[in-house]
């Protein structure tokens, strides 16, 4: 039962305190941020319509999805300028997140595991 | 960029990763020094799939900050793609107080900057192009006599690997490649505006301090660089110094009339400042400019503001000085 209500606590002590960190002007009110002042200078316009917040909340959402802890993600929201946040949420599912050749080698080993079982390849026999 | 044109060619085609692409030797820049190592670069090795926090920790450790690879990682894995991603890595940096540098396309600000004993935060993708494998390591130097690239990389304390597949890797991953400055340090084959963006970045992620420090040496370093002053009046603003900020961005405006942004900012400031008719002026000059802009909708808002100010009987605060047309 105290557990319980720990519990409870907690959570609204973390959603409280997004709350209030994402209540923060990430500017002073009327006045353009450098890095967005440089972004509409450039000729692309590639994300001339999209929502600054939108993009923000959209970041935060596939953050949370892909399993960041949830008192992360505010501090790595707040570390990057709208244009990056926009860019981020266009492109997360495809950009290239570094991690390492594990993954790769593994499929291949388990392909190769499965040809040797069915006869295609006999690579894993000793001569 | 003070190398010469057949260098960065030779260079860039030694870079796209062809198989006649030439060994290192024969695309480096004539000044630049045959070997270099930067032997006393920490080293961390990666646990599984964290090879994006141990690269960042070996680039800040080098540059001064007092990290390990645990605390970068809250700040840049993301468990559900088993890796970090490039953005989130410029961001942590930031984070850490330095200014991270993208470097150009090349390989010759990557030899400027081991030149400089800076190490360099390299993307590789040691798979294929269908299926790849992305991987961040650190570029510590190397070596044009034996043709090969010194890495921390992974659980590899001191890789060897051929130049050209050095090369291969780091184009396939995209050619990107950052470096971390103390702010206020400036390259000496630093571009313009890659600078002053980076500084810009520092601003958004509230990093303040940091990037006026980056600002001031941007502006020492080239004065007319429009976007210099307008971070330096952006940094003064929200510092409350409205005449250092008033300053900035008439000379931003001075040297980029067509910049909304500046205007924009410079009416915002003369309406704190007790300025409203200067204020209007300014900022139906930035709603012009700013017009078909990503900019249009934030400097409506600053108009509508502005318009529905009271007369205010005290007097402007900015009073003496020459404001643009």
């Amino acid at each position: 039962m105290r557990i319980e209500r720990l519990r409870r606590a907690c959570v609204a002590l973390v959603s409280l305190s997004l709350l209030s960190v994402g209540l923060q002007a990430p500017a002073a009110a009327g006045v353009v941020g450098t890095a967005e002042a440089i972004a509409a200078g450039r000729s692309d316009g590639a994300h001339a319509t999209v929502d600054a917040a939108l993009a923000r909340d959209d970041v935060r959402a596939k953050l949370a999805e892909f399993g960041v802890d949830a008192a992360e993600i505010e501090g790595r929201v707040a570390a990057l300028s709208e244009v990056e946040l926009q860019m981020l949420a266009d492109q997360i599912e495809q950009a290239p997140a570094g991690g390492e050749l594990l993954a790769v080698i593994g499929i291949v080993f388990v392909v190769l595991l499965i040809l040797e079982f069915t006869g295609v390849i006999d690579i894993f026999k000793k001569a | 960029m003070n190398r010469s044109a057949p260098a960065v060619a030779a260079l860039a085609v030694a870079l796209t990763g062809c198989a006649a692409s030439p060994p290192l030797a024969d695309g480096l820049a004539r000044d630049a020094p045959r070997s270099i190592e930067l032997s006393a670069t920490p080293f961390y090795p990666q646990e599984d799939y964290q090879c994006g926090p141990a690269a960042l920790a070996t680039l800040l450790r080098a540059s001064g900050v007092e990290v390990e690879p645990g605390t970068i990682a809250p700040e840049v894995f993301v468990p559900g793609l088993r890796g970090s991603l490039q953005l989130e890595m410029i961001g942590a940096t930031r984070r850490h107080g330095r200014l991270p540098y993208v470097l150009s396309t090349t390989a010759d600000e990557m030899v400027a900057e081991l030149a400089a004993g800076r190490p360099v935060l390299v993307l590789q993708n040691l798979g294929a192009e269908r299926l790849p494998a992305w991987h961040y390591a650190v570029l510590i130097g190397y070596d044009a006599e034996r043709n090969v690239a010194f890495l921390r990389s992974g659980r590899t304390k001191r890789e060897e690997m051929r130049w050209q597949r050095f090369a291969k890797t780091w184009h396939r991953g995209g050619r990107f490649a950052f470096t971390t400055l103390v702010p206020g340090e400036i390259p000496t084959h630093a571009e313009a505006s890659r600078y002053v963006e980076a500084a810009a970045g520092l601003e958004a992620a509230g990093e303040r301090r940091a990037a006026a420090a980056a600002y001031d040496a941007a502006i020492v370093r080239w004065p007319n660089e429009p976007q210099a002053w307008l971070g330096r009046g952006n940094i003064c603003y929200g510092d409350g110094d409205r005449n250092g900020a008033a300053d900035a961005y008439l000379r931003a405006i001075l040297l980029a009339p067509a910049d909304a942004a500046a205007r924009n900012n410079l009416a915002q400031l003369l309406a704190d400042a007790g300025c409203p008719d200067e204020a209007r002026k300014q900022v139906e000059r930035a709603a012009a400019l700013a017009a078909g802009t990503t900019l249009a909708s934030v400097v409506a808002t600053t108009r509508a503001t502005i318009e529905s100010m009271a007369e205010r009987p005290a007097g402007c605060q900015l009073g003496d000085r020459a404001w643009p047309d």
